[in-house]
């Protein structure tokens, strides 16, 4: 006996092992859930495949454009059903790959099966219902994605059993005045509620930033962080100069 | 006849074919007008002094009552047409060479009809029955049996090994090189004979390319050394179904089985196709035909399919055949609900997870999953469960079943093996291309797109919407630098058509841009589209944009303006006194 288990104890400790390592990415069938941008990442880790993300308000087309682009930085295909007005500029500046994007303008009344045919192929389907979903469609999409390991995003109403719900809950856009400057980027609140973000979580990002990426918006959190705010630097006496004031 | 000789040709010509497509007897003095240049003219016409190439003026003075008209290539391509199936019904394989000249080798149907003079006669009675004067005329090589089909008005048949003889007695401007000739001509070598009489190196050196190949055809040869191509086969495949087939599987068995077929005959003679053609042809007489893109890649499983899909998918849109839809959904009316085998996917199963098994019906599984299982309305059931729409408005006209399949290959090319991208970055994964093409099946080949991006100013600019499946155009990226461009971010909605907008000063007067980008006053409140208008908070701008001013097509005179408004930012466009909402920064 104690011969076997000496024989046994690491064969049975290295199937364990594998068997841990196969479990812990099968949710879904032979395909690893959809990356996230790295900004994005204090809001959710990843997207488990065949999750249901629903993203809603002002905001919510870059949002949409920042989940697509970390799906497709991922690796991932995507495909935008049923959304004409989808930036395709702005997911390519997030990181999006155009060469793996698909894009559907008008699906028209085969919406539905339009979806569900390319969440069979694509990682992450970002779809807007031309109509309100009734919950025995979205349960019926939703099995179908997981069957085939794809998130679905929506835009607009949220359907029932969402998983991730993003919100942009405040932001204002820099770099514009009165007459002169351009649009350089947008400080914005965003709120992660829902199952997939435990009890709700926020984070202050830019998005997107002045090269058109997402980018965590530090100047935000450094008051939070014991209030130490960047000293002005004291202005230099110039000897010469006398009608400097300090 | 040597092996690398020119092949022995017959050259059937009618003469003055431009004129007698023009409708001029050849006994009435008329001319045909190319440019304000003779380019044909009738036998009468001949005899008074009218020759190609002269003006019309000339023409004229030398034939007061000449019949003119202009020329129309296209009508001479068209009458000429039943000439060439006469001489078809001889031999099969003629190659016209232009409207009232057609060419074909002559020694298979020579032999067929005892010899080139017996075969000679026979073409030309052909020709002659349908009411044209005709020359047929054989030699070595097209050049000379044309010239042979020229000489005396009827042809002549120049014997194996002496057409150079023949043709050495030729002019030089018989060569139809107008410089060459006149070259030549001045060197003092006025005829084919002469001008084969120079050593070829001597010819090449001195004339290039093009006087080597005329050397060529002066000699008795071709222009140029055979290279033999593969002759234009069919490969078509297709099959009838007797009593018509009133059930997709039937179709789709037969097809997987064509399929098989027409990539043996491909394989045989080295080739793959771009695209196949299935042809369905349903009982009452509509043909439903569908272009489906191969690149050698599809399985015969994958043909299968997508026969399957053009007959449950057939798209409803306009300008397409509702043939899918409308023939099967009638013909299906007593197996919708009846004999599903392993899986139930008719009507009736809407209840449990209908729209992943319909809509997966295709790419996911292969037809074994399907057999015996699938229905004609399927996924036509479901798209309209899915939108949410009646399910009563299927026309049911009576169509029967399917009374035939072909597969037709499009656009042979030689199999040159297919090389996948370097580790597979921009090459569409299998399930994905299913997928794609699935859609595609529904919607029609542009519904899906992939973008191409290339250079442009605005947020809308040198996007390319190519349908999967398609090559990017050949200069999508121009990445040159565009000064007036609207600077990063880009914007996240970008509606297809910009919406209206009325951009209003503090006073509520429209703000207008003057010539020199100036604003009238500062923007303070913005309307979209008719609704009530909000307040600018901030604003930069105008950016002039003076674009493409050289073509009135697509000229575009326009400046933008970038506000923002609370929580969101535009980008507005002026061009004709009209501010557009051309982008929003969401």
């Amino acid at each position: 006996m104690s011969v076997t288990e000496a024989q046994g104890q690491p064969r049975v400790r290295h199937l364990r092992s594998a068997v841990a390592a196969a479990e812990s990415d099968v949710p879904v069938r032979g395909r690893p859930a959809a990356a996230v941008l790295p900004a994005l990442r204090t809001l959710v880790p990843e997207l488990p495949a065949g999750s249901l993300v629903s993203v809603a308000g002002g905001g919510s087309a870059s949002l949409a454009a920042a989940l697509v682009a970390g799906a497709s930085e991922g690796g991932a295909w995507c495909a935008v059903v049923g959304v004409p007005e989808f930036g395709v500029r702005s997911a390519v500046g997030m990181g999006a790959d155009p060469q793996r994007l698909l894009l559907v303008d008008d699906p028209g009344r085969r919406w539905a099966e339009t979806v569900a045919a390319l969440a069979e192929g694509v990682g992450l389907v970002l779809t807007r219902a031309p109509a309100p979903v009734a919950p025995a469609l979205a349960r019926r999409l939703t099995s179908v994605a997981r069957r085939h390991g794809c998130v679905l995003v929506v835009a607009g109403t949220a359907w029932e059993g969402t998983w991730l719900r993003l919100e942009v809950t405040a932001s204002v856009w820099t770099g514009l005045a009165q007459g002169h400057g351009h649009l350089r980027g947008r400080r914005a609140t965003v709120a992660a509620l829902g199952r997939g973000a435990g009890g709700g979580r926020r984070a202050a990002l830019w998005l997107p930033g002045p090269d058109g990426a997402v980018g965590p918006d530090r100047t935000a959190e450094a008051p939070q962080d014991g209030g130490v705010r960047p000293v002005r630097a004291a202005p230099r006496t110039a000897g010469t100069t006398t009608t400097e004031v300090a | 006849m040597t092996a690398d000789g020119p092949v022995r040709t017959m050259a059937v010509w009618c003469p003055d074919w431009p004129v007698t497509a023009a409708g001029i007897d050849p006994d009435t003095p008329g001319a045909v007008l190319s440019k304000g240049r003779v380019a044909a003219c009738s036998r009468a016409a001949r005899s008074t002094g009218v020759r190609r190439g002269q003006r019309l003026r000339d023409a004229q003075r030398l034939c007061p009552d000449l019949v003119v008209h202009l020329r129309d290539i296209e009508t001479e391509g068209r009458l000429f047409e039943p000439v060439v199936e006469a001489v078809t019904a001889i031999t099969p394989w003629v190659e016209v060479l232009r409207p009232g000249l057609c060419a074909f080798s002559v020694r298979g149907p020579a032999r067929y009809h005892g010899g080139e003079k017996p075969l000679r006669d026979a073409v030309r009675d052909a020709v002659t029955a349908l009411g044209h004067a005709c020359g047929a005329g054989v030699a070595d090589g097209v050049f000379a049996a044309v010239l042979a089909a020229r000489t005396r008005g009827e042809g002549v048949v120049v014997h194996p090994g002496r057409t150079p003889d023949f043709l050495a007695p030729f002019p030089v401007r018989i060569l139809e090189r107008p410089e060459l000739a006149d070259l030549l001509g001045r060197l003092g070598v006025h005829t084919l004979g002469a001008f084969a009489a120079l050593p070829p190196g001597r010819v090449a050196q001195r004339f290039g390319a093009e006087g080597t190949a005329a050397h060529r055809l002066a000699g008795g040869l071709d222009a140029r050394p055979p290279a033999p191509a593969p002759p234009a086969t069919d490969l078509t495949v297709g099959a009838s179904f007797e009593p018509p087939a009133e059930r997709a599987e039937t179709v789709v068995f037969q097809a997987k089985a064509l399929a098989g077929q027409l990539h043996a005959g491909m394989a045989a003679k080295g080739l793959v196709c771009v695209r196949f053609a299935a042809e369905v042809t349903w009982s009452d007489g509509r043909v439903l035909r569908r272009l489906w893109r191969h690149d050698g890649a599809l399985s015969e499983l994958a043909v299968a399919e997508r026969v399957l899909w053009q007959l449950t998918g057939a798209p409803e849109g306009a300008g397409r055949t509702r043939a899918g839809d409308g023939g099967p959904g009638t013909g299906s009316g007593g197996t919708r609900t009846g004999d599903s085998g392993t899986r139930t996917r008719s009507g009736g199963t809407r209840t449990e997870d209908g729209a992943g098994e319909g809509a997966r019906g295709g790419p996911g599984d292969g037809l074994a999953g399907k057999a015996g299982a699938s229905t004609w309305d399927g996924p036509g059931e479901m798209a309209r469960e899915g939108s949410g729409e009646s399910a009563g408005e299927d026309p049911s006209d009576g169509a029967g079943g399917v009374v035939a399949l072909r597969l037709i290959p499009d656009h042979l090319v030689p199999d040159n093996g297919r090389q996948s991208a370097l580790w597979g970055r921009a090459d569409a994964s299998s399930r994905v291309e299913r997928a794609a093409a699935r859609v595609q099946g529904m919607l029609g080949h542009h519904a899906l797109v992939r973008a191409v991006l290339g250079g442009g100013r605005g947020p809308a600019d040198g996007i390319v919407r190519v349908p999967m499946g398609d090559l990017p155009p050949p200069t999508p990226a121009e990445q040159g630098p565009w000064p007036g461009g609207v600077p990063d971010p880009a914007p996240s909605v970008v509606p297809p058509h910009p919406l209206p907008a009325a951009v209003l000063d503090a006073d509520g007067a429209p703000v207008a841009v003057d010539g020199r980008a100036a604003v009238s006053a500062p923007p303070a409140r913005l309307g979209i589209a008719g609704a009530d208008p909000v307040d600018i908070d901030s604003w930069a701008g105008p950016w002039p944009c003076v674009e493409r001013w050289w073509d009135p097509a697509s000229r575009h005179r326009r400046a933008r303006l970038q506000v923002t408004s609370g929580p969101r930012a535009y980008l507005l466009v002026i061009e004709d006194r009209q501010w557009q909402v051309e982008a929003v920064y969401d």
